[in-house]
């Protein structure tokens, strides 16, 4: 069930309107939430409902007898973290990588002489597992570490399966949902007002520019890289990067503005990425809810960050990236995109460290753009099936002749739009919504209504499901 | 409630305070929902159309297009219809230099 489709829509004001008929019981709320999160899971695929509740189950149990041991057992404390840490990595590891670790095995083993055919079983990979065991895991080290108070079973299970976040993020931590499913919600005109400009707002990035891209330009250069001029590929390679941007900032916005229409506070994922000044910069502002993650549990909960010296910090740098990549998908081009990350996060870092004194630095337009322009080749190995894909893709836009064979003015003009978005003023939205929150309800709802059907209009028959969605 | 993170949807001044939120937000969405369902009947149609097919779906399927057939008697359909084909035409659009060229995705 995808947001941008009437099954969607017809779905939420289902659940919108059973949810908020019984605010004289929390927990009968969160019970129905609950339900409908299953439901709207199961319309993928109801096998897939019982491993959810499962890791809801083992996130649970587990934080539970972390607080259920002494204080001064802490080698039992982190033991059980381990064990619990280790069972979401065992769902991870089987669903999306057991047959890649395997591919990799088979083609070292035939190197070394000792081919075999081993077990592959083209395990069916279940919809925002990457995102749901992620969540599962932050939750127990933050009990393990005593940020976050234990949560009842219901609370637990919806934190991990509430359906706005559930298969293409935000990240949602326990610290920001677990007490705010201990109090009764309650639906202000600011949250509604803002939660209804970012579903109408994403449903125009996912369903007109990321689809139209998509569809017109990026999917038929990226097919054949090959049999496209130079042209092409690099208006295909900018057309990604807007692409990518509009399509997964949409779902961000409308997971938050769904939540926000059932009285939920997510917290922000994008913050215009392209005009970062830095890869740093550029992490600060893209998919943060991922980024703060790998930062606060990986760079520096699991490796020590900066703490063990700065040649260990480089190396965890390049290791956070590396495994960054590899969450995206199990195919190296992936770890090629996050180790092309991770290299320029440490030459940052380096450089910031010993540039002599005196020198420069570089002027802020130069600096955007050069950060845009690696994060654009980064977007080629990502988008890119194959290694040697890529690389025809790159040799292309060296060698490649001139005549353009896919580039329309509607693909341009769409182009400069999702980059004009990097450079609107910040909080325009929120302006927006002080200002529309004082209407009367028919006065923004025919604005609503209005603006949905221009919208609909413009949209590409059909709707293609989001990129994050593989992930 | 603080808050670890930003969110969206914290907005620069205070909430109004009036209370009527959830009563406000409910229509404000009826209100766009009715709008959509006499301007964009097409689309409900289209969706009842792509459902697995029944006795209940064909039901509704023929309700869907007496309904879209009624819009567009009374002319509610109409700017939908404009905005599309004006939105066709822009996809259709060439530059001058590949103006023989086909549409890329075929559309």
């Amino acid at each position: 069930m995808l947001f941008p489709t009437l099954s969607f829509g017809l779905f939420f004001l289902l659940v919108y309107a059973v949810t908020w008929s019984v605010r004289g019981s929390n927990e009968w709320r969160k019970i129905l939430l609950l339900l409908a999160s299953w439901i709207f899971y199961g319309a993928w695929d109801w096998r897939f409902v019982a491993l959810l509740i499962g890791s809801a189950f083992l996130n649970w149990g587990a934080a539970r007898l972390i607080v259920l041991q002494p204080e001064e057992a802490q080698r039992r404390r982190k033991a059980i973290l381990i064990a619990g840490i280790a069972g979401n990595l065992m769902i991870l590891g089987f669903f999306k990588y057991y047959d890649f670790f395997l591919e990799q095995l088979g083609d070292v083993l035939a190197m070394a002489g000792l081919a075999r055919d081993l077990p592959m079983m083209q395990v069916v990979l279940p919809v925002g597992i990457s995102f749901f065991t992620f969540q599962g895991m932050s939750y127990l080290a933050d009990v393990h570490a005593r940020r976050l108070a234990p949560a009842a079973l219901l609370d637990v299970t919806l934190l991990m399966s509430f359906f706005p976040h559930l298969v293409a993020g935000p990240i949602v931590r326990g610290s920001d949902l677990l007490p705010q499913f201990r109090e009764t919600p309650r639906l202000t005109r600011e949250m509604a007002t803002m939660g209804l400009i970012l579903i109408v707002w994403g449903l125009f990035k996912k369903a007109v520019v990321a689809s139209e891209l998509s569809t017109g330009l990026v999917d038929p250069v990226f097919f054949d890289p090959g049999a496209h001029s130079r042209l092409d590929l690099i208006a295909a390679a900018y057309g990604y990067a807007v692409q990518i941007y509009c399509d997964f900032s949409a779902y961000s916005d409308m997971a938050i503005g769904i939540a926000a229409l059932l009285g939920y506070r997510f917290p922000l994922n994008f913050n215009q990425p392209y005009r970062a000044l830095s890869l740093q910069d550029f992490w600060r502002r893209w998919h943060i809810s991922l980024s703060s993650w790998l930062r606060d549990y990986l760079y520096i909960g699991a490796l020590g960050g900066n703490r063990k010296g700065f040649r260990r910090q480089c190396v965890n740098l390049m290791a956070t990236m590396l495994l960054g990549g590899l969450w995206h998908g199990a195919k190296w081009t992936f770890v090629i995109w996050g180790g092309l990350h991770g290299l320029v996060l440490a030459m940052e870092r380096i450089w910031d460290r010993y540039r002599p004194d005196g020198w420069p630095r570089l002027p802020r337009i130069l600096a955007l753009l050069l950060t845009f322009h690696i994060v654009v080749v980064g977007w080629i190995f990502f988008r890119s099936d194959s290694f040697t894909q890529a690389a025809i893709y790159l040799g292309g836009i060296v060698h490649g002749g001139q005549a353009s064979a896919v580039m329309t003015p509607l693909a341009v003009a769409l182009i400069f739009l999702g980059m004009a978005i990097h450079f609107t003023p910040p909080q325009m939205g929120q302006r927006l919504a002080l200002t529309l929150r004082g209407l009367p309800a028919p006065a923004l709802g025919m604005i609503a209504g209005i603006t949905i059907l221009i919208i609909d209009a413009m949209r590409f028959e059909g709707v293609a499901p989001f990129i994050y969605y593989q992930f | 409630m603080p808050h670890e993170t930003p969110s969206p949807l914290d907005l620069p001044e205070p909430d109004l305070e009036d209370g009527s939120g959830l009563g406000w937000t409910s229509g404000v969405i009826a209100v766009a929902a009715l709008l959509l369902l006499l301007t964009n009947a097409v689309s409900l149609r289209d969706w009842i159309n792509e459902q697995p097919p029944g006795p209940l779906q064909a039901r509704a399927s023929a309700l869907a297009d007496g309904w879209v057939a009624f819009t567009d008697g009374i002319g509610w359909g109409k700017p939908r219809a404009m905005l599309h084909e004006q939105w066709k035409r822009a996809e259709g659009a060439r530059f001058p230099s590949n103006e023989d060229q086909p549409a890329a995705d075929q559309r």
